[in-house]
């Protein structure tokens, strides 16, 4: 959990009052920090020691529930979330190419963000939509039948659009 | 409870309900192999080794997870099973780097030591690596996580047993590993090094670093930690005649990281070796005959000159009960004076006095395991998870893991503040106000236990008319807390039947300390909340010894068992059985000795084991008194600031070197055992004075060691059969449980029954803040440093890795003055100037500042004075700070 890109204008004061407003209830561990995640996009590392002592838990504790979820995030995540698939599907398709590809475009590496936030390149195991493939999702949109040129495209246009 | 039956490998065999199948196969001795099982720990079946199969119904059952039911019928070795159990082990190999031939571990290694018995070499797979090895700076425990099997035990140990809760598991899958949080090295983390996590590690994955000795000893010995005064069981693993490891006794949960790590001292190459004789102002080498010569004939000397109320015999919490016990003899009977004290004395005496005149009972009133299964735990005035790591784990486990709570009375955010639930910092020297006022609110909203009240104590209305002065709306101001927190915390102590309180020297050593134990204990008594089950009063005892050194009557007003000295019939006694006469008055102390300011009215002073230049305040009026002596005999380990005074010094042996006894300080005997011979040259304390009284003419009439003990139990009233060491390393827990409280019930019938409330007046400080001084200083002690540090500073890892004293300054006072962390300053009381480093505390409210004990010098800013009651404590608290100008 690098704390380099944390932003500095995390307000704190804003989680102190989700906190307030979840330390009553019954399990208010998982909810309580997908809610920090919901306004924030992330859960700041700094917030955690301070979860931690409303909730009588352990920091560490509360990093092992955090980091045991692969829909909770520790660092900001990039405007656009591009997802390549890993899939065996996918794989003997040319899946890896295409993750090849994608990396050198956005000069990211896999569960990395760009320093400009604009980015967030993740892997998954399957996509779901094998009959596509090779597969890739670009903030929840679907796009298949990849292939280096279509890659390009997509990557360039997502960037024309910002 | 309803027993159970299972079939387990085809024979019928019972257990109790809610018992593992591992549990009633380990009492029927059939083997499972376990891994991350641990009777102290909650079972959590991570590592999967100690499968069963279920021959009703085919599945595999981890065992350690898996309670008994009935009719079970269980195989824990068909072939299934040892197939499956195999592949786990293999797998474990396969992730395993291949460094068993370099590993520290050795044959200690469990995952080594199951691979053995399944007969696996070679896994067969191929290997796959995992994480690097963490980078540690610490001296005391090293990761390297790519050993680890994840079996949890480092993460449960952490979080149950010593409730640090430093690490947890980080991500998942095949990346999971323990760790702490922001996955940073140990030393910043929450771990106090306690060692725990070390001993229970199947695998290398946690090592001790920097350790003497790589390997596997054969020799282990169990004793007592020689540290403080909780008195921890060890086991001293030996190898060469060396203690190489430390680790906890069985039946003892866990160390701290004095008791873990600071054994080094014992092979110090500062250790005495020979007995050393000052002639014409420096020392020399001589043997024992000529050095026990010379001290026998210097006591003699003086005492014949200026007759035996000139000499003077110090004991001391580092030596055992039988030591402290003959070194009172030794002072009575052969010297013949009644000057007889010990370090710890002071605060014993103001603890005695007011839990004496109040509860009637004198020191703890109950045991560790109650406190731990109190429901609401109060403490004031101490930081036990630093000066009592084994009351501090308790406190923490009645409140992580059984949900009791806590009420912090302490300034400083210490360890506890974590877990409190309420939590006071009162204003400086406000305690007795805070502590006065909750009792007015038990009163007054008819929070007591009348039927308590009414047929234990007396002097309640007497208290409840003088409490009327302390209602919490008028005291919040002075003391710096809303009046209904004041209040709050107040009913959270009375309504609970199973109330305890614990408290320290943050609330003794003031000004108002005799006043501030007796307002607790009458919080106590209002309640109903003295002894029993679930309640009790702990006063915080540092050092080891502390309260067997009293109890033997290495002290100027009693004998042994606190037995008035004054008392005719009770000198009496002792003077039938040693056949002499004993001095009738009670004697001075050393405080009263050294720190009058008068000439000091000795002429000679057999001082074992104790530093008073190092730990009575105003050392230099110390050292004027020590010079001024015709002669002084001092015995210890090692040439001590006081040392350097003496004509004649004798080299003691170790608690490792010796036999005898320690007391907690909840009243246990703990059982030292010679782990190795004494070191060359040096002769444990008991042996030095039976030498020195032979060499005086008068020998006092024991041949050995068990004599003294039987002596102990027949004249030492809560001493009573305590000497049973022969089954003592074999006992049974249980067993010993039920002697302790065996004899807990004969301590209180002893008593006539009745407590006493005392109304406790403030008194007026001499030294208040004013603009002059404007800063209230703490002393604290830290963890790794123990008292004045004479053995503490002989631990090489110990001192290494706690090396910085610096004065610790709140945020907004560091503002205020423009200082930065690292920056030099003075601090200045009336009496001295201390030069330092500051550091910015986040523990500090704002006006108050803090300095280790130990910090060479720090004494020198107090001096001591006494409260009405004749306990004394040290004064003043308040200083002020001066930027020190680096251009001057
Ligand atoms: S040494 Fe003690 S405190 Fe530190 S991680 Fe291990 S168990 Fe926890
Ligand atoms: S470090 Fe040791 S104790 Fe901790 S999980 Fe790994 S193998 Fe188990
Ligand atoms: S808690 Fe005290 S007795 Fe126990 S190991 Fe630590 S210093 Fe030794
Ligand atoms: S394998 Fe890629 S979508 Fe299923
Ligand atoms: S011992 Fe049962 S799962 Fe590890």
């Amino acid at each position: 959990m690098s704390e380099a890109k944390e932003t500095p204008e995390i307000n704190m004061g804003r989680i102190k009052e989700i906190i307030e407003s979840y330390r009553h209830q019954r399990w208010p561990l998982i909810p309580l920090v997908q809610q920090i995640q919901e306004e924030f996009g992330f859960i700041p590392p700094r917030s955690i020691p301070v979860i931690a002592e409303a909730l009588n838990l352990f920091p560490s504790e509360v990093q092992g529930v955090v980091s045991f979820y692969e829909q909770l995030y520790t660092e900001p995540r990039g405007r656009n979330i591009v997802r390549v698939c890993r899939g065996t599907a996918c794989h003997v398709r040319g899946g890896k190419t295409v993750l090849k590809l994608v990396k050198q475009q956005l000069n990211l590496g896999e569960n990395q963000t760009s320093d400009d936030l604009e980015y967030t390149l993740e892997t998954v195991a399957c996509l779901g939509v094998c009959a596509l493939s090779p597969g890739m999702v670009i903030n929840n949109q679907v796009y298949g039948h990849m292939n280096p040129k279509k890659v390009k495209q997509l990557l360039r246009r997502e960037e024309g659009e910002e | 409870m309803q027993p159970v039956t299972i079939t387990l490998n085809q024979r019928e065999v019972s257990g109790r309900s809610g018992m593992t199948v591992l549990e009633i196969a380990r009492e029927a001795g059939v083997y499972i192999p376990t891994i991350c099982d641990d009777p102290c720990l909650e079972p959590v079946g991570a590592c999967r080794l100690c499968l069963v199969e279920n021959e009703n119904t085919g599945a595999l059952l981890a065992s350690c997870v898996t309670a008994a039911t009935p009719g079970m019928v269980i195989n824990t070795h068909s072939s299934r099973v040892q197939e499956h159990r195999k592949n786990i082990v293999s797998l474990m190999l396969a992730s395993h780097p291949d460094a068993c031939l370099v590993c520290d571990k050795g044959n200690r290694c469990r995952l080594h030591q199951v691979a053995a018995e399944m007969g696996i070499g070679e896994p067969g797979l191929e290997k796959i690596s995992r994480h690097a090895a963490v980078e540690e700076l610490n001296p005391f425990i090293v990761r390297d996580t790519a050993k680890c099997i994840l079996c949890g035990k480092c993460i449960r140990a952490c979080r149950e047993i010593v409730v640090e809760g430093a690490l947890d598991y980080y991500y998942r899958g095949f990346a999971a590993r323990p760790a702490t949080f922001n996955d940073s090295p140990l030393e910043h983390s929450e771990c106090t090094f306690c060692g725990l996590c070390l001993s229970l590690c199947p695998t290398g994955a946690l090592m001790e670093s920097e350790n003497p000795y790589r390997g596997t000893t054969s020799e282990a010995v169990q004793s007592t930690c020689s540290f403080c005064g909780c008195g921890c069981s060890v086991s001293l693993e030996i190898k060469d005649r060396q203690v190489v490891r430390v680790l906890p006794a069985p039946g003892q949960l866990a160390l701290c990281v004095r008791g873990s790590f600071g054994y080094e001292y014992i092979h110090s190459r500062d250790r005495l070796t020979r007995p050393l004789v000052k002639k014409n102002g420096t020392f020399e080498e001589v043997s024992w005959t000529e050095a026990l010569a010379a001290a026998g004939e210097g006591l003699q000397r003086a005492g014949e000159k200026h007759g035996p109320g000139a000499l003077a015999v110090f004991g001391s919490s580092r030596c055992t009960n039988e030591e402290n016990y003959l070194l009172q003899r030794f002072a009575r009977t052969v010297l013949g004076t009644g000057h007889v004290d010990n370090g710890s004395s002071l605060y014993n005496l103001a603890i005695r006095r007011s839990l004496g005149e109040t509860t009637g009972f004198f020191t703890t009133s109950n045991f560790l395991e109650t406190l731990e299964n109190a429901d609401l735990i109060l403490v004031a005035g101490t930081d036990p998870t630093v000066t009592a790591p084994q009351v501090g784990y308790a406190i923490k486990r009645a409140v992580h893991n059984r949900k009791a709570k806590m009420i912090l009375i302490e300034p400083r955010r210490t360890r506890l503040a974590f877990f409190a639930h309420q939590w006071l910092r009162p204003l400086p020297e406000s305690d007795l106000l805070l502590l006065n006022s909750m009792g007015r609110a038990v009163i007054e909203e008819g929070l007591l236990n009348r039927e308590y009240v009414s047929r234990q104590t007396e002097g309640f209305e007497d208290l409840s008319d003088f409490l009327r002065e302390f209602p919490p709306e008028k005291m919040q101001e002075a003391v710096g807390i809303p009046a209904e927190e004041i209040r709050s915390a107040a009913r959270l102590y009375a309504g609970s039947t199973r109330s305890v309180i614990v408290f320290g020297s943050g609330v003794t050593d003031t000004i108002n300390g005799t006043g501030n134990i007796m307002a607790l204990a009458n919080l106590a008594l209002l309640t109903g909340n003295v002894w029993g089950s679930g309640c009790g009063i702990y006063p915080i005892q540092k050092a080891n010894n502390a309260q067997g050194a009293c109890e033997m009557g290495s002290l100027p007003d009693a004998l042994p068992g606190y037995q008035p000295v004054e008392q005719e019939e009770t000198r009496k006694k002792f003077e039938d059985l040693w056949e002499r006469k004993i001095p009738a008055e009670r004697g001075l102390s050393a405080m009263e000795a050294f720190n009058s300011g008068r000439e000091i009215p000795w002429k000679a002073v057999y001082m074992v084991g104790e530093n008073p230049v190092a730990c009575l305040p105003r050392p230099q009026l110390t050292e004027e008194a020590l010079s001024s002596l015709d002669f002084l005999v001092v015995q210890d380990l090692f040439l001590t600031k006081t040392a350097q005074f003496a004509d004649v010094v004798l080299p003691a042996s170790s608690f490792a070197e010796k036999e005898g006894s320690f007391t907690s300080f909840e009243g246990k005997i703990g059982w030292l055992q010679r782990a190795i011979p004494p070191l060359e040259g040096s002769l444990p304390d008991w042996e030095i004075v039976l030498q020195l009284a032979k060499e005086m003419g008068d020998p006092l009439p024991y041949s050995s060691l068990s004599q003294v003990m039987k002596e102990i139990e027949e004249f030492v009233p809560l001493y009573e059969s305590y000497y049973r060491p022969d089954d003592y390393f074999a006992r049974e827990l249980e067993k010993e449980w039920s002697y302790w409280e065996e004899r807990h019930h004969r301590v209180f019938q002893s008593m006539d029954g009745f407590s006493r409330f005392s109304p406790p007046r403030p008194r007026t400080p001499y030294f208040q803040k004013d603009g002059e001084y404007p800063y209230y200083l703490i002393l604290e002690a830290p963890l790794a440093y123990f008292g004045s540090g004479t053995r503490s500073g002989k631990s090489r890892r110990l001192r290494s890795f706690y090396p910085r004293e610096v004065l610790k300054i709140s945020a907004d006072d560091a503002a205020e003055l423009s200082l930065n962390s690292g920056e030099r300053v003075k601090v200045v009381s009336p009496f001295a100037r201390l030069e330092t480093v500051v550091e910015i505390s986040e523990a500090l409210p704002a006006g108050t500042l803090s300095l280790p004990i130990s910090f060479p010098g720090v004494l020198d800013l107090f001096r001591i004075t006494r409260d009405d009651r004749r306990s004394p404590s040290l004064e003043p608290f308040y200083v002020k700070l001066e930027r020190v100008n680096l251009d001057e």
